[in-house]
């Protein structure tokens, strides 16, 4: 068998895997309730949404040896952004979805260190090594970005900014649509952008 | 070839600015692709355009990333570095694969890939000198993780004089078959909440032979990239159906993007891209589930109503109204009666319809509606009605009929309910050949429905067809608005003839794409009997016993001749067909195997191409290779006769020839030279191949 025949079929048959265990990507739509979710933080604390009912939250995806993820920390774009809005209240929830094994993963105490060595400022980083909340979310990129309203609804998912590169000096004049809603939330205003492609490395799923 | 350090040296910065070293397991991007500049001719000319790629070479399970990555990724960037006055256009990306990553789909390209661009250089650069030529190359690569990498590459080529020959040359080749080609077929699409459908004039696509549809936009916000695109094929359109992304705000006024599909070649998989550029479609924007049907159905109903203006139908009409007018002295429930018997015809006449078209199609035929008129015979066979009807209404068929008898064919006189019922049967049939061009479309979308939707459809045409009857029939208020009968509907009638008459000479218009000048001939002589039989059984009426019997003798001889002419015209079928009109075409000659055996009897080189409308390899090759100035000019040269055939349609000399050469379907290109082994070449043609192939006679 050569090795493109092979492929397609491994590739057929994953795909049939994949629609048999109901594993496809759940779409999530900005304007209407967020998926309900509960996750152990690096702390070893269940975290459910519900808990932060009447708070805006965002969620954060990211795999710490992502190139992507890295021009945001690397540049301090994405802690810059995490002080700024959990000094005004906001929960800031960074998931790690990447299984054991795979680029990214991380157990609390790594997460942890992670934050300390980054000087990251999240209200708490979710472990999430069976993408539980991934799938919930159809999460596909790190980062991925999502801003759910005090009442629970969902009110912008996709990229951290409009400039879909690795580069950081990309950053400087990006326009940045989770700073954007987060802003126009404040303000009672409607997200201008509620929705955008999120780019970046794909979010690890265990097979 | 110059594979820099670059990223070599980025890796390291980033480990060291990085912190997290370890868990990167510091893959070096460079030993995942390998980025070459090439150039296609060995050298350039001043002022002349020549062709530059950027190959990559991924490792294997790597990919880099189309103009559209899809879900994550990014696209590779060249920033060009060239001599003054030298210019570079845009990339030329290859049509890229969908590449499937947990629940996400990405665009791109794994094995490798070459990017190309058109590089001009200035008219006074010296012959004598080299240039170098340069680019930095920024990539995405990516298997489960992701590592971005650039590369500077260059090349030196010298420059010649001027004229110098440039041979095409096989990779560029290869890589130039790699990019989407103009669409043979113009595209529309509709949109609902949920789904984008891309509709496709491709009649002549057949959808058993396509193994895969996959629609890249150029836009990356417009679809769920990693749903699986359905594609439906009903011989008329072919419709892909591509879930829209949650992301796009609204719908842009035009799709572009390039359509992939493979099909099967004889057991082999042939890849095949299109660039597609659809514009939102009015006649075929689908609302979401039932709204669709009724859509369908209501469009039929007004399409119906249409039809009764068309040159074909209104006659009729015309005349089973005037009738209406003569029956003064029945009683308007007797009216109403007609109307529902008249009603009753068309719409059984549909149903029948709906129904073969139904049968036909479970059992696998891929037909759409207008299938009638893909039968000369049937094509003819309507000619000779409407022929004979417009006769009727010139008078020459129905002598001394007096004014009270208007209405020419005896179906249309017949005052019971049943004359009723066979004028709308007759209604259905002579509308026939105006409903394929005018309802083609929302026809071919009823057929892909099932087979209630379907048959809703077709009522609805045949109810609109019925209706201005009807609404006269159970209106007598209506009724009485009509003129009195006189001596003018006598004219009217008369001039009525005409428009049946402008049909007959569309009919034999279409008919002559479909059978040889014989086939042409054999419906023009039938058209003469059909008049010269009209005109002596309508003498027959007012003879004697004896030369009445003689007269019908004469016209039954006549309806004998027609049915004889018809047996030529069905088989005088054609041998030389070609869908692919508009395409630029080498000349070539209609291949017979007497032709072939001649040729090479008289030891001259013949190349033979066996194609077939519905094969898109045939059509891809014809217009990237065998139809490229290279090709034409060496087929001149070597004075190489081409001869086509086209097995669009069965033609068993065709396919005897494909069996002779072991293929069971078309394509197949044979080359024959003088006294040897004759040279088949390969089902996919590039320019270069076939010049290999010209070069050895």
């Amino acid at each position: 068998m050569n090795r493109r025949a092979f492929a397609t079929m491994f590739a057929s048959s994953a795909a049939v895997l994949l629609l048999a265990t109901g594993l496809s990507h759940a779409e999530v739509k900005v304007g209407t309730p967020a998926p309900a979710f509960s996750a152990v933080n690096s702390e070893g604390k269940t975290v459910n949404l519900n808990d932060y009912r009447g708070k805006t939250v965002v969620l954060e995806w990211t795999n710490d040896g992502c190139p992507y993820v890295r021009k945001h920390y690397g540049s301090g774009n994405m802690q810059a952004l995490q002080k700024k809005w959990t000094d005004q209240g906001i929960v800031w929830l960074s998931v790690i979805s990447s299984p054991p094994g795979e680029q990214g993963f991380a157990d609390g105490a790594r997460a942890n260190s992670l934050t300390t060595e980054r000087k990251a400022m999240p209200t708490a980083v979710l472990l999430d090594p069976k993408q539980q909340v991934a799938k919930a979310f159809g999460a596909t990129s790190t980062p991925h970005m999502y801003v759910i309203k005090p009442d629970g609804t969902l009110a912008y998912a996709g990229a951290i900014d409009d400039k879909p590169t690795s580069r950081p000096s990309d950053i400087t004049g990006a326009k940045n649509y989770v700073d954007e809603a987060l802003a126009e939330l404040k303000a009672g205003k409607p997200v201008t952008n509620p929705a955008t492609r999120a780019y970046g490395c794909v979010v690890k799923y265990s097979s | 070839m110059l594979l820099n350090n670059l990223n070599r040296i980025l890796a390291l910065v980033l480990c060291v600015v990085g912190f997290a070293c370890s868990s990167a397991r510091a893959q070096n991007p460079a030993d995942l692709v390998k980025v070459e500049l090439l150039a296609e001719p060995d050298a350039i000319v001043p002022g002349e355009p020549f062709t530059v790629g950027i190959k990559l070479s991924m490792k294997e399970h790597w990919h880099t990333y189309w103009q559209n990555p899809g879900d994550s990724g990014e696209p590779t960037q060249a920033t060009w570095k060239l001599p003054p006055g030298f210019t570079a256009g845009d990339l030329e990306w290859p049509a890229p694969s969908l590449i499937r990553v947990g629940p996400a789909a990405n665009f791109g390209y794994e094995g490798h890939t070459i990017l190309l661009a058109r590089v001009t250089p200035p008219r006074d650069v010296r012959p004598g000198t080299t240039v170098d030529l340069a680019a930095d190359v920024a990539y995405l690569v990516c298997e489960k993780i992701c590592i971005p990498g650039e590369a500077s590459v260059s090349l030196s080529l010298p420059v010649s004089e001027q004229g110098r020959p440039q041979h095409t040359n096989a990779l560029f080749d290869a890589a130039r078959s790699q990019l989407p080609q103009p669409s043979p077929w113009s595209a529309a699409f509709g949109s609902d909440t949920k789904a984008i459908t891309l509709f496709l004039r491709a009649q002549d696509l057949r959808g058993d032979a396509i193994r895969s549809a996959t629609f890249f936009p150029y836009d990356n916000t417009l679809i769920d990239n990693a749903a699986p695109q359905v594609l439906q094929a009903d011989g008329e359109t072919t419709r892909l159906s591509i879930e829209r992304s949650q992301i796009a705000k609204s719908i842009p006024q035009r799709i572009d993007g390039v359509l992939v599909l493979e099909e099967d070649v004889g057991g082999k998989l042939a890849r095949h891209a299109f660039a597609i550029q659809a514009a939102p479609s009015a006649a075929l924007a689908a609302g979401e589930g039932g709204l669709t049907i009724l859509y369908a159905v209501i469009s039929a109903l007004i399409a119906g109503v249409i039809l009764n203006l068309m040159p074909c139908v209104f006659p009729v009409l015309s005349i089973k109204i005037l009738h209406l007018t003569q029956h003064e002295a029945e009683t308007p429930r007797r009216v109403r009666l007609h109307g529902v018997a008249y009603a009753f015809g068309i719409l059984a006449c549909f149903t029948i319809l709906a129904g073969v078209l139904h049968a036909l199609r479970s059992g696998g035929a891929e037909i759409g509606w207008g299938f009638q008129l893909q039968s000369p015979l049937v094509v003819a066979s309507l000619a000779f009605i409407l022929f004979a009807l417009g006769l009727s209404l010139s008078g020459i068929l129905t002598i001394g009929t007096s004014l009270t008898r208007v209405g020419g064919s005896r179906l249309l006189q017949q005052g019971g309910l049943s004359g009723s019922f066979f004028a709308g049967v007759l209604a259905t049939v002579v509308a026939t050949p105006c409903t394929a061009p005018f309802m083609g479309a929302s026809i071919g979308f009823a057929l892909t429905q099932p087979f209630q939707v379907g048959l809703a459809v077709f009522l609805a045409l045949g109810l609109g067809l019925a209706l201005p009857f009807l609404v006269l029939a159970f209106m007598p208020g209506l009724q009485r608005l009509l003129p009195r009968p006189g001596p003018w509907m006598e004219t009217l009638k008369q001039f009525l003839a005409f428009p049946l008459y402008a049909t007959v000479a569309w009919l034999v218009w279409v008919l002559s794409f479909q059978v040889g000048a014989s086939g042409l001939l054999a419906a023009l002589a039938s058209l003469v009997l059909i008049a010269f039989g009209a005109w002596a059984y309508g003498l027959s009426q007012g003879q004697s016993n004896v030369s009445a019997r003689a007269l019908r003798g004469m016209a039954a001889v006549s309806v004998v001749g027609v049915v004889a002419l018809a047996i030529v015209i069905d088989l005088n079928r054609p041998t030389e067909t070609t869908a692919q009109g508009a395409s630029p075409q080498v000349s070539s000659e209609a291949f017979s195997q007497q032709k072939l055996d001649a040729l090479l009897a008289s030891r001259q080189p013949v190349f033979v191409n066996l194609t077939a409308a519905w094969c898109i390899t045939c059509l891809v090759n014809e217009r990237t290779a065998l139809s490229t100035g290279a090709v034409r000019e060496a087929f001149a040269g070597k004075q190489v006769t081409y001869l086509k055939g086209d097995w669009t349609n069965r033609n068993p000399e065709i396919t005897r020839l494909l069996e002779k050469f072991g293929r069971s379907g078309v394509p197949l290109y044979v080359l024959y030279r003088d006294g040897r082994e004759p040279v088949v070449l390969p089902q996919i043609l590039t320019p270069s191949l076939v010049l290999d192939a010209l070069e050895q006679i």
